[in-house]
């Protein structure tokens, strides 16, 4: 009938444009939307109807018969009938969340999750149903094949054969439609689709195509039947029910990983297995965007993948890791790097990555202390190798092992890509000068990378909005014609919206953009809210409510500690200062009035319990007793800033990421790229301050919409109960809080300044969903920053401007050059000194490849080579000049500035910018002679170890290019002079003071700025150059057996680094916590005596040494090991037949236990053989595992042929 | 799909006819002069089969593929619908019925009725076992919810349009009284009470919604087996089942209501209104009732189920 197809569609396409636009609601769908969710939050709902019910009933079904003519013209693909679908399942689901009872056969809930699969949005439909309590057996079984939980229909299915063992032989189809009852169609079409939904799923999740299709073409058969001969709605779902089979069909990960399977046959089987595992843990239906994205990665080596938050992008990243190092090289020893922003995420990538591929790849996170440590192995190993790191230490293994690395090079995974995207500000060109642009060293790296291993495959994970998508695409396949791949899909729907603080009151929620759309219902001013039933906040004591941010986040917390304890996970997300906010927390929780606060339960898990107390040991190591850490932990509040001690943070992500503390407080360092599971967002403060000291003024930054963004995209929880929104909000309180006339003034104006802010930030929210804009790259906007200041501060101008740059050195510029001063000369020259850092290691490293000079047209040549690899030529924003201004500064760096080749290798081998590691160098022959004057550190007592690391400090001590260096803040300036005391307290040294809890945020940030990251930079930097000349510039791998030897350094050299990272000082105590062996310091000083004897039973004499070598801690820990008993497990089991003659050979069964009997079912539901139970090896949730029944010579017998247990 | 002319000769002959149209409300009284001797049975056969071919051959192919693994996907196949149980064949009956009467007679509005394929939805009331997954035959006469029409008609014009649409209610009983009647049009009683239920087919008839359930089913059909023959048609279905407010396709109701006389019955008694439209019915559409009064009904059925494909053949 294609005559009339135009018109059909025309119908359809009407309806959608009418209801079912994207991101769009009418205003009745906007007002069951929001009854839906009032409902949820169990507070009064807006006026409505059952005409209004069945109004939007009605058109869910129109749209499904829309859905249908779509797909009839355009095929099953089409991309209208799937907003049709999806728009559908909206509206079901949000009558089926205001319990609305339209008295269907169907469950509303069961027909929303249907049309949200076929819409494709499988998260919905899992959140959806998790949170049904299904009843009826029946609606158990379609609710767990509908959310693709193959397991739970075999499990199901297993229920329902055992309490019906009598149909399960061979002539029971046909002895169930011969025999007599009025009743035997309806109970016969029962029984068989059971049966094709126990063959469907089982065959999906072991991948077999055959007994799938058989099953499908049975179910489509019925499908057919029931057209004809059952109600119009039950008839219904089972068309959607078949549709959805053959949508899970088409999309298992079975198909894609067959295809790589060619690749190398030989691999096949464990990429089967591979595939078996992805559908033991829920995801073996691939969504969307992962087909495109495995789509991508079948085709081509190097692709962006662009997709949001909570997509399974991590998937793509495993099989592009599997391509690259288990099918296609063909060396020993591939490697893989994959880049992350930051260690968080390193340790979340890591976790993820090993579970999946840790028995044939070696997974190792780089983001310990030191540059190579105990743990790397996978240096000289034969093995595939993933190196997680951020790119700060992807950058130090580089300058160690660049040759090395590069010759087993296969793939660079950037996660988190867009990051390389900057925005034009003034903090952007303080990052520059203070060399801390994060982005500027994620293009560096990569871009140097590339010029040097241009033939490594490359993939980057990006995120959808502010424009990123496409220059990280051309940059990362390095083609101006290439797109990124992926969509737009969310997995969670996301509100963003304001949340009122009310004195008094209980605070209300506005919710103004749903799905980057703004969110209004049509013929109200209002937008739209709802209205908490929280309790009021009591009234605070006058001097917390006269401050009325304070009052804003003590309302928050009141209200998150409310909604935690219906089950809602909250993170309250701080802009900076989280030490006063905690402060003000801990306060707030001693307050008689706030006693009656729902109480924090222990978790009941005795696992997770034990987590909790471990976590609460390392808060009390780490933190002190009296630290807000502590006293919020024990209000089940987890808190996280940027600051706090690597373990600490460890520890706490894991209490929220397990859900044993429901709300969080934290910084945005948490969720950079981090996946946690919050259902609400609280955010604050949308703003930042900062004092220049140089200018004596008060610095303002929004934070950014990329920031926002990416933190909004943390709410939400994929599949869980719910997880069906992700809320994101902005604390504003509705009137002052203060109740003294003198105050009232400020307060208005505040909260004014707050509701401004807050519409600033959602217009320009609103206006990046709209439109493709130009983005700025790191290179560019240092560029243009240098030549800006050049222009303003010294007048020079166009072509003079390149002249000077060819010439010019930091020094000449400013004396405070390399100092971090904030005046704006010496800030010109410490930019034109990150240049030259840049420029530097690129040409250092060029030159390092076939260790030739470059000079003259060959540096040009290579440096144009560079630049066009760079983000910036990618990039929209880019001007010509800066191309020349790059290489001609370049070729200066060369032949002018720094042109003696030895010295450009040691700056490079150092890792700061040149200028910087040029007046470093002064101070490289003291830290070197004070590191060999170590060798008795073993025996040292602590008093006599902590002057060790004063003393080096001290050669630090007073300069801040590249010494400490703190805030001109008072609290700041007073600490760098009490500096001594906190390394003593930070070393856990003998008769240390600790800080206050209010200081112990500012003590934390020296820590973590000086004695971890500038002392342990100054002395990785002397350790690297003493390797270095210990080898004499050659490339050999690292081992701790060459070590002293080499560096003829003591081993304290090799821990000092460590040291400063775990806070203690004894490296035994470091070891013993980065090996996991002990959770706190104290523990780990219990264990030392341990290591002793074992000592002393080894070696007649001991050397101060011998009492700090790695060589030995790692001895130790292989004896102390208990053998673990390598006990086979068994896997087969006898069996009888019992419904079939064995014909076949092997059967694929499942287990069906009863009475001491296991039945071996064929999953469409016949007994096929028989076991007794007693002799069985196999226990537990055995129906999530393989069996095969085989017909051997010896007699039938069961064998394991998957178990996600093993 | 079915494409088999009425016998309207051997009907004429075997069934004395009172057809009366008051306002709008068209009855037709059809009373069996005698007993069959097989030729009416004989006569109708092939238009039973006609009607049941489409079920029939989806019945067959449902059955027909085996999942037992050491089959080869085919099983032997069981008749359709010669296996079902008697009470569903007397329902099947009754739809068959409510097509061969509206194409062979004229009804209120003198349309041209057509039955492009047949939808047998009989099954229902075992379909909450799709949800308990356990059997309980005690239970399973207790429907879940309505479901929805027995028989759907179309009247199409010259360009293929569907003008209208005939749907409705066939009903068979053993002996008809005006009790079982009642029963059936205004719900039984409840125990001890003498106020019936409300819940009878004038009910479902002023609720039945338009394009009246089952509309889609068979609009699926139509696409099934000759997407191009009844584009214009399925054009009109798809109209009325997407378009937010459509142009209502105009509708008939129809009654059907078949069994065996009383034994005192007299000649053109009838048991449902014939002199205008009753109260009950609020729908407001043209409404045509036709009672069949059978004589040895049952035998009737029986012989013609017995005789449907009995040489095996689908043809």
């Amino acid at each position: 009938m294609p005559d009339l197809d135009p018109e059909r569609k025309e119908i359809a396409e009407a309806l959608r444009r009418q209801v079912a636009s994207e991101n769009e609601l009418t205003a009745s769908q906007a007002r069951a939307f929001v009854r839906g969710l009032q409902t949820g939050w169990d507070v009064p709902t807006i006026q409505w109807g059952e005409a209004e019910t069945r109004e939007q009933y009605t058109d869910a079904r129109r749209l499904l018969n829309a859905a249908s003519i779509l797909q009839s013209v355009d095929g099953r693909d089409s991309s209208e009938a799937r907003l049709c679908y999806r728009r559908s399942g909206e509206i079901l689901e949000w009558l089926s969340r205001a319990h609305d009872d339209l008295s269907t056969t169907v469950s509303l809930e069961l027909l929303a999750a249907a049309a949200y699969q076929l819409g494709g949005s499988p998260a919905m439909a899992s959140a959806l149903l998790a949170q049904v309590d299904e009843t009826k057996p029946g609606e158990r079984l379609y609710a767990q094949f509908l959310r693709a939980d193959f397991d739970g229909v075999i499990l199901s299915v297993s229920d329902f054969w055992r309490a019906n063992l009598v149909i399960t032989d061979r002539a029971a189809q046909q002895r169930l439609i011969q025999e007599g009852g009025d009743d035997k169609v309806g109970w016969f079409v029962t029984v068989e689709l059971i049966r094709v939904l126990g063959l469907i799923s089982d065959s999906l999740r072991r991948g077999e195509e055959e007994r799938l299709a058989l099953a499908t073409r049975k179910l489509a058969a019925l499908e057919k039947l029931m057209i004809r001969t059952f109600s119009d709605e039950i008839s219904l779902f089972l068309t959607l029910l078949h549709q959805v089979a053959v949508g899970f069909a088409e999309a298992s990960i079975y198909a894609p990983i067959r295809l790589l399977s060619q690749l190398n046959e030989e691999r096949s089987p464990r990429l089967e297995r591979f595939a078996r595992g992805q559908f033991r843990q829920g995801r073996g239906i691939l969504w969307a965007s992962q087909r495109q994205g495995l789509g991508r990665l079948l085709e081509k080596d190097s692709f962006a993948l662009c997709t949001p938050t909570g997509s399974g992008k991590t998937l793509v990243a495993n099989l592009a890791l599997v391509k690259e190092l288990m099918l296609r090289a063909e060396e020993d020893g591939p490697l893989a790097l994959y880049l992350v922003p930051s260690r968080a995420l390193a340790s979340e990538v890591e976790a993820k990555l090993s579970s999946e591929l840790s028995n044939d790849v070696i997974v190792t996170g780089l983001y310990g202390g030191t540059d190579w440590g105990v743990t790397d192995y996978w240096l000289d190993a034969e093995e595939p190798t993933v190196l997680i790191a951020t790119v700060e230490k992807a950058d130090a293994l580089m300058r160690y092992l660049g040759p090395l690395l590069l010759r087993r090079l296969r793939l660079l995974i950037v996660d988190e890509a867009h990051q390389v995207v900057l925005e034009d500000n003034e903090r952007t060109q303080d990052d520059f000068a203070e060399h801390s642009s994060r982005s500027l060293r994620l293009e560096a790296f990569v871009s140097k990378l590339l010029t040097r291993a241009p033939n490594i495959a490359r993939v980057a994970l990006t995120a959808v909005a502010g424009g990123a998508a496409g220059p990280v695409s051309r940059w990362i396949e390095g083609s101006e014609n290439a797109e990124p791949v992926g969509s737009d899909y969310r997995s969670t729907r996301q509100i963003i919206g304001s949340f009122e603080t009310n004195p008094g009151g209980a605070g209300r929620m506005l919710l103004e953009i749903l799905n980057g759309k703004p969110l209004f219902v049509r013929g109200r001013d209002d937008p739209v809210y709802i209205n908490l039933r929280t309790p009021p906040m009591p009234q605070l004591p006058a001097a917390m409510r006269n401050s009325v941010n304070r009052f804003n986040q003590l309302n928050v917390l009141w209200t998150a500690l409310h909604l935690a304890s219906g089950g809602r996970r909250i993170l309250i997300s701080l802009a900076q200062q989280p030490e006063r906010t905690m402060g003000w927390y801990k306060d707030a929780l001693q307050l008689v009035s706030w006693a009656e606060m729902p109480g924090f339960a222990l978790p009941d898990d005795n696992d997770d319990r034990q987590r909790y107390e471990d976590a609460r040991a390392a808060c009390v190591d780490y933190c002190g007793e009296e630290s807000y850490e502590v006293a919020l932990l024990d209000h089940g509040i987890a808190s996280n800033h940027g600051q706090m001690p690597q373990r600490i943070r460890r520890v706490m992500v894991d209490l929220i990421d397990r859900g044993i503390c429901p709300v969080t407080v934290a910084t945005a360092t948490l969720t950079e790229g981090v996946n946690l599971p919050f259902d609400i967002i609280f955010v604050p403060s949308l703003m930042r301050r900062s004092f220049n000291a140089a200018e004596e003024r008060q610095v303002e930054n929004r934070i950014s919409t990329a920031e926002f963004r990416n933190l909004a995209g943390r709410a939400g929880r994929p599949g869980a109960g719910s997880g069906l929104e992700g809320i994101t909000l902005v604390p504003i309180p509705a009137r002052p809080s203060t109740t003294a006339r003198s105050t009232l003034r400020t307060q208005r104006r505040q909260i004014a300044a707050m509701e401004e802010d807050w519409r600033l930030l959602r217009q320009s929210l609103l206006a990046e969903e709209l439109e493709q804009f130009d983005i700025d790259s790191p290179l560019a906007l240092l560029l243009d920053g240098i030549a800006e200041r050049a222009r303003e501060l010294l007048d020079i101008d166009g072509e003079d401007f390149l002249a000077w740059l060819e010439e010019v050195l930091p020094p000449d510029v400013s004396p405070n050059a390399g100092r971090a001063s904030e005046d704006e000369l010496a800030r010109l020259a410490d930019s034109i000194d990150e240049l030259d850092g840049v420029l530097l290691s690129a040409l250092e490293e060029l030159q390092r490849v076939d260790d030739a000079g470059l000079e003259g047209a060959a540096a040009e040549e290579a440096l144009a080579a560079l630049w066009s690899k760079t983000f910036t030529v990618y990039a929209a924003a880019q001007e010509a000049w800066m191309g020349a201004a790059f290489i001609r500064r370049g070729q200066a760096v060369l032949e002018e500035i720094y042109p003696e080749r030895e010295e450009r290798s040691r700056l490079y081998q150092y890792g700061f910018t040149p200028h910087v590691g040029r007046r470093f160098e002064a101070v490289v022959p003291s830290i070197l002679e004070r590191l060999r004057d170590t060798e008795d550190y073993g025996t040292a007592n602590d008093a006599d170890r902590l002057t060790v690391f004063r003393e080096l400090g001290e050669l630090l001590e007073d300069d801040r290019g590249f010494g400490f260096r703190v805030r001109s803040t008072e609290t700041d300036q007073a600490i760098l002079a009490n500096w001594e005391n906190v390394l003593s307290w930070w070393m856990h040294a003998a008769g240390h003071e600790a800080p206050e809890p209010q200081a112990l945020r500012s003590w934390q940030r020296f820590v973590s700025d000086n004695l971890e990251f500038r002392l342990g930079v100054g002395l990785g930097a002397v350790v690297a150059r003493a390797w270095s000349d210990g080898v004499d510039g050659a490339i050999v791998v690292p081992s701790l057996d060459a070590w002293r030897a080499t560096t003829g350094l003591p081993w304290f050299g090799f821990w000092a680094r460590e040291l400063l990272r775990w806070g203690t000082l004894d490296p035994f105590v470091a070891f013993a916590l980065a090996e996991g062996l002990v959770g706190t310091r104290e523990a780990g000083e219990q264990l030392r005596p341990e290591f002793n004897a074992w000592l002393e039973e080894q070696r007649q004499k001991i050397e101060s040494d011998d009492l700090i070598d790695p060589q030995l801690f790692l001895e130790w820990k292989g004896s102390r090991a208990v053998r673990a008993e390598r006990r086979v497990r068994r896997r087969t089991l006898n069996a009888t037949l019992s419904g079939t003659d064995g014909r076949r050979g092997q059967y694929a069964v499942i287990p069906v236990v009863d009475d001491g009997i296991i039945h071996w079912f064929d999953a469409a539901g016949f007994a096929l053989a028989r076991s007794d139970e007693e002799n069985s090896p196999f226990r537990g949730l055995i129906h999530r595992d393989d069996f095969q029944l085989r017909i051997n010579r010896g007699g039938p017998i069961v064998r394991q042929t998957y178990s996600g247990s093993a | 799909m079915h494409s088999c002319a009425p016998p309207i000769d051997v009907l004429e002959e075997r069934f004395e006819e009172y057809a009366t149209v008051n306002g709008g409300l068209g009855h037709t009284l059809l009373e069996q002069i005698e007993a069959d001797d097989g030729a009416l049975a004989h006569a109708l056969r092939e238009y039973f089969e006609s009607a049941h071919l489409d079920a029939r051959t989806r019945f067959h192919s449902f059955v027909g593929i085996d999942l037992h693994p050491d089959g080869d996907g085919v099983a032997p196949v069981v008749t359709y619908p010669g296996s079902l149980p008697s009470t569903t064949r007397r329902g099947l009956f009754g739809e068959v019925l409510a097509g061969l009467l509206t194409e062979s007679y004229e009804y209120i509005g003198a349309h041209n009725w057509n039955v492009p394929i047949f939808l047998f939805r009989y099954h229902d009331d075992a379909a909450n076992y799709l949800f308990t997954l356990a059997r309980d035959p005690t239970q399973t006469r207790q429907t879940i919810g309505r479901l929805g029409t027995d028989f759907i008609g179309l009247s199409l014009n010259d360009d293929g349009e569907v003008v209208r649409i005939i749907s409705g209610e066939a009903k068979w009983r053993l002996t008809l009284t005006q009790a079982k009647v009642d029963d059936v049009m205004l719900g039984k009683k409840a125990k001890g009470s003498a106020v019936r239920s409300g819940k009878g087919v004038w009910r479902d008839l002023n609720k039945e919604p338009s394009p009246p359930s089952g509309a889609r089913q068979l609009l699926e059909l139509l696409r099934e087996y000759d997407s191009d023959g009844f584009d214009s048609a399925i054009l009109c279905l798809e109209r009325a089942l997407v378009v937010k407010d459509p142009a209502p396709i105009p509708k008939t109701d129809l009654i059907v209501f078949a069994g065996n006389g009383r034994a005192k019955r007299e000649k053109g008694e009838r048991l449902l209104p014939w002199e205008g439209v009753p109260d009950e019915y609020t729908a407001g559409n043209d409404l045509q009732i036709v009672e069949v009064v059978l004589q040895g009904g049952e035998d009737l059925i029986d012989t013609i189920y017995a005789s449907l494909w009995e040489n095996g053949e689908d043809a």
